[in-house]
């Protein structure tokens, strides 16, 4: 079957707002193809006629120190980040995140924006980043605007990018400071083939035994990623010990309505897991902070 | 020990350099000039009457050729033991019921087109009108007295197949037992999910045979069903196999042969279909899900005195070979192990479930896991350790199967047990490691378990294989070819058949040329199934060898030989009581296993798995390696992660990406193949059968594994995370 009429390869970002604007049918953003094709393949996408690959746009494709940020392209593929040393030291959850997405073809080819931008509660590139304060720059044929991370999402599979229109154009990350880091974890069946059972990712910043700050983030925890908001304020400002640890997960069981997934966990089964991820994520940030 | 030559050499495969470059193609690679697609309309319906078939639309898109129906096939049914499937279903057919669907994968047009989008488009323009019947999708529904019929041509009842053995005095048995373990097992449904999907090419060839080129596993039976539903002489079929990507079975049955010869025949033109993977899934037979309940006696000295067994498959929509697999289920039923006293019920059922299908192991992996299951839980209550009490039981020469006959020996239960044991370094009571994991949530435990199982086809079937050589020189023979009717299914074994000719007529490997897998040059050599094919292939071969050799010695240039290998007769079970001389030959297995079981998540890693196979003559050990390894991982993804869901016959993972096969990160950390050799006095310089056995212990192996380390037991599998938890009792 013909899965699009089209194939543009722009090198700039405004080439590939025009190709996306002027595109006599609906056009479409292409990075590693990774989910776009198979959604199309398989039906899951409404007709496509123009393709426009954003692989080629060097801007896209860097991964640097940008005064006090850390900026990563949207096209940066998860291998590349799952093995930079500037996202392991200041992005760790990031890496580790990148390092668990598909197998190493997948990962090969996949990016970040691609993460972000197909919107799926429990995309684990995307949590990781829901964790680290980022900031997404979105270009389009006027300028290039910065959303935070949490306000990209409008429901499951929709951004708050304008269809047709926008791009994401890469990614801001704060550097990592002093007794701060991040850690994520997540359980799955089977390596290196499907979206997890559950993730989480942690950053936090101690000060001896109390943690001065912190953002959590799980997913699938609804329809889009999401922060957990009621646990961080719980756990902001306190001293890390049982009791409170336990307060947490109970306000995080508390805060989640999980769904069952009939062909790969049960709500009672992600259920059960969360509390062991909050707790093993939260205390691997908190050693690696200290 | 043999002076051999040739055979016991790990040769390299014959096909390796084609497959690794990826110069050699497979059935969907093939093209000709003017090649027409097709592809197939599902019923996706599992239940239902055809009432119409609206092509008006669809046949008005340009470049739709031709759509076939129920009504372009001749004699429209087909099956590999009875014909009780149609080859597309709707108005029309010769068939009586021809116009029923009765699971999701029933075809019920075939479209063909100039190209495979046309093909597509236009499949999907089709109207179809059903009248949905009620779905039977529970085996034990479907048999009750009074159950909807869903072969109403056939008879009044959905059972069809039903297998008795009572041997000795079951109430006696009973009587003289001190313990008894009673329990039920539920097996699953398992996807063979060979790397291939199904495709294939068809033709008229120079000699205006209508040829199908597509995967099988026995060239001979697919042209029978092509020229039975055709209703064409044989001699006007021609079947070729390419390269197969995999079969474990799952290729015995017809899938496109049928329709893609009729397309060629009727348009004249090469036509070719390639599934999709989720096609592939919905579209071919599955193996057997089974209920299995059962009764073990045994005496406080560790004898087995008794065992009861009722066992109920679900055949699904049609026959293939369910009725062969659970012969075989009936046979394994008691395990390895001597039963004086054995009553066993088989029964299987018709539902509208995916078909129930030939699979590695065919129906033994299912009866091992129930009677494994029960070795271990009887020793655990005796107190004994479970390879002592396997020992005690074991099967030796001389002693009948519960059949009533005795087993053909050599008999090597005890030595694959040991050689099992003392390579996994088993001792009794726990495993010393245990308290070295991570931490407390981590539990480790071992596993052990045995399987056996017939090598060649059996329960009276004239099992006999075809070959033939030519042996060409002046003075000394310099070349030879070998001609033989098998497929290559991946698992290696032409390099096998080349190095038996090598070894029969002493003319070098790497001289001898191999022409196979073609109707229109070989005779029958059979299927590549019930692992026969190295010991009935080995057999005609040496046969084929001696004969031409004899013709070399007389001066005769090019030597020529046939053969025709029968093996020894065997005869169907009796009716009432099961007695029969099932087989000619056995071969055996035993494995020990490790696992660590996080009983937080309920996750399972398998740390080592050994696996002892009594091979007879391993022909090449590096493929024996490979055999072992392969069939280990394909039954750690039936016990742990392939979790195949229908409702009411729809199939739900239909994907790669939720029926979870093991990927390499999944697999075991070791795996360790023993090599036992105690010739079968019949096979080929004394070879058995191999390719099922590894798959038979392992789950029974791995849940004994999992008692082990946490203390429960698990009747039911695969053994997700979340049904492990549920077992430890952590969520309800
Ligand atoms: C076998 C396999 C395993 C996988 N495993 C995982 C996993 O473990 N965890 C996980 O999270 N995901 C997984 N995925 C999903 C997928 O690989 C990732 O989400 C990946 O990061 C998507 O990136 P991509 O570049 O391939 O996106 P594409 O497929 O190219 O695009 C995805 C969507 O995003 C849009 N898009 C892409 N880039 C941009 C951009 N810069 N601006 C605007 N829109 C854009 C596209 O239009 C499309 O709608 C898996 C996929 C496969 C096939």
């Amino acid at each position: 079957m013909k899965l699009w009429q089209e194939y543009l390869r722009p090198n700039s970002i405004s080439e590939a707002v025009q190709a996306l604007t002027s595109s006599p049918g609906q056009a479409c953003v292409i990075a590693g193809g990774t989910d776009l094709l198979l959604d199309i393949q398989q039906g899951r996408h409404s007709n496509v006629h123009t393709l426009v690959d954003i692989t080629s746009i060097p801007e896209l494709n860097q991964l640097e120190v940008r005064r006090d940020l850390l900026y990563i392209g949207a096209t940066v593929s998860l291998n590349r980040i799952a093995s930079s040393p500037l996202a392991i030291e200041h992005a760790q959850a990031l890496a580790e995140a990148s390092r668990l997405i598909g197998g190493p073809q997948v990962r090969n080819v996949a990016t970040l924006g691609g993460n972000v931008a197909h919107a799926l509660p429990a995309a684990d590139g995307t949590i990781a980043m829901m964790s680290l304060d980022t900031q997404v720059l979105v270009a389009s044929q006027e300028n290039i605007r910065e959303v935070p991370l949490q306000k990209m999402f409008l429901g499951a599979g929709k951004t708050a990018l304008s269809t047709g229109k926008e791009l994401i154009a890469g990614f801001c990350i704060p550097l990592r400071k002093k007794n701060q880091a991040s850690a994520f974890k997540r359980i799955m069946r089977s390596q290196g083939i499907a979206l997890p059972i559950i993730n989480l990712s942690a950053w936090l910043q101690r000060e001896g035994d109390r943690i001065v700050d912190l953002r959590i983030a799980a997913g699938p925890a609804g329809a889009t990623p999401r922060r957990i908001a009621s646990v961080e304020d719980l756990l902001r400002g306190n001293t890390i010990k049982d009791g409170l640890i336990s307060d947490a997960v109970c306000e995080l069981l508390d805060q989640i309505q999980f769904r069952t997934s009939p062909q790969r966990a049960t709500a009672e089964y992600r259920h059960h897991l969360v509390k062991l991820l909050l707790v093993d994520t939260l205390l691997e940030a908190w050693d690696r902070a200290g | 020990m043999q002076n051999l030559s040739f055979v016991g050499k790990s040769t390299l495969r014959i096909d390796a350099y084609g497959k690794v470059t990826g110069a050699t193609p497979f059935s969907g690679d093939l093209t000709l000039p003017g090649m027409l697609h097709m592809k197939i309309l599902f019923s996706m319906h599992p239940h239902a009457r055809v009432l119409n078939i609206d092509m008006q639309e669809a046949s008005l898109i340009p470049g739709v050729v031709a759509i076939f129906t129920a009504r372009d096939i001749p004699v429209n049914e087909y099956g590999l033991q009875k014909n009780d499937q149609p080859v597309l279903c709707g108005p029309g057919s010769t068939r009586v019921d021809g116009d029923l669907v009765r699971f999701v994968g029933d075809q019920v047009a075939a479209i063909v087109a100039e190209s495979e989008e046309i093909a597509s488009l236009a499949r999907g323009l089709i109207k179809v009108t059903y009248e949905d019947l009620p779905i039977l999708s529970d085996p034990v529904t479907a048999m009750a007295p009074g159950a909807l019929v869903i072969h109403p041509e056939l008879g009044e009842s959905n059972i069809c197949v039903h297998d008795k053995i009572r041997k000795g005095d079951i109430d006696q048995g009973f009587a003289l037992a001190d313990v008894i373990v009673e329990d039920e097992y539920k097996t699953p449904v398992q996807e063979h999910a060979y790397l291939q999907p199904e495709a294939g090419l068809a033709y008229l060839d120079d000699e205006g045979r209508i040829t199908v080129q597509a995967g099988g596993q026995w060239t001979h039976a697919d042209r029978e069903q092509i020229s039975h539903s055709l209703d064409l002489p044989l001699d006007k079929i021609r079947v070729i196999y390419p390269a197969i990507g995999g079969a474990f079975g799952g290729r015995e049955d017809m899938s496109v042969q049928i329709v893609l010869a009729l397309a060629a025949w009727k348009l004249k033109r090469p036509v070719r279909i390639i599934w999709t993977r989720q096609e592939s899934i919905v579209g071919h037979g599955k193996r057997h899900a089974m209920t299995l309940k059962t009764r073990w006696g045994a005496t406080k000295a560790g004898k087995l005195v008794a065992a009861s067994t009722e066992i109920i498959a679900d055949a699904g929509a049609y026959m293939y070979t369910t009725n062969k697999v659970l012969g075989n289920s009936t046979i394994t039923s008691t395990g390895p192990y001597f039963i004086p006293n054995v009553k066993t019920d088989v029964y299987g059922v018709y539902t509208n479930n995916v078909p129930g299908a030939a699979f590695r192991g065919f129906g033994a992996p299912q009866a091992l896991f129930m009677a494994e299951s029960q070795m271990s839980k009887l020793a655990e209550k005796l107190s004994m350790d479970p390879v002592e009490f396997r020992r005690l039981n074991a099967l030796r020469d001389g002693d009948t199967l519960g059949v009533g006959t005795i087993v053909p020996g050599p008999v090597s239960v005890l030595q694959v047990i040991d050689a099992a044991a003392t390579k996994f370094d088993w001792q009794p009571g726990k495993l010393s490691a245990s308290t070295l994991t991570k931490n407390d949530a981590f539990r480790r435990g071992k596993g052990f378990a045995c399987g056996f199982k017939n090598v060649g086809f059996s329960f009276g079937y004239k099992e006999n294989c075809w070959a033939r050589i030519e042996l060409r020189g002046i003075s000394e023979i310099e070349e030879a070819t070998l001609w033989h009717g098998s497929a290559e299914v991946g698992q290696g074994t032409h390099t096998v058949m080349v190095q038996m000719a090598a070894e029969a007529t002493g003319v070098t490997v790497d001289k001898i040329k191999l022409v196979a897998s073609d109707t229109a040059t070989s005779n029958n050599s059979g299927s590549v199934s019930a692992s026969r094919m190295t010991f009935m292939s080995g057999n005609a071969i040496k046969g084929a060898a001696e004969l031409a050799l004899k013709k070399w010695d007389k001066e005769e240039r090019p030597a020529v030989a046939e053969f025709v290998f029968y093996a020894p007769e065997t005869t169907p079970f009796d009716k009432e009581t099961g007695f029969s001389k099932p087989n000619f030959a056995y071969a055996y297995v035993a494995q020990a296993v490790e696992v660590e079981v996080d009983t937080e998540t309920g996750i399972i890693r398998i740390l080592r798995v050994v696996s002892a196979n009594d091979v007879g003559q391993a022909i090449n050990p590096a493929q024996v390696e490979g055999q072992i390894e392969g069939a280990v991982v394909q039954a750690q993804g039936y016990a742990i992660s392939e979790n195949y869901l229908s409702k009411d016959g729809r199939v739900l993972t239909d994907q790669l990406s939720t029926y979870l096969i093991p990927t390499v990160l999944d697999i075991p950390d070791k795996v360790e193949s023993v090599i036992v050799e105690v010739p079968d006095p019949i096979g080929p310089w004394g070879a058995r059968g191999l390719g099922e056995l590894p798959f038979l212990p392992l789950v029974a192996a791995i849940t004994s594994a999992v008692h082990d380390a946490t203390g429960v037991w698990f009747n039911e599998f695969p053994l997700t995370p979340e049904r492990v938890l549920r077992g430890l009792g952590k969520i309800s």
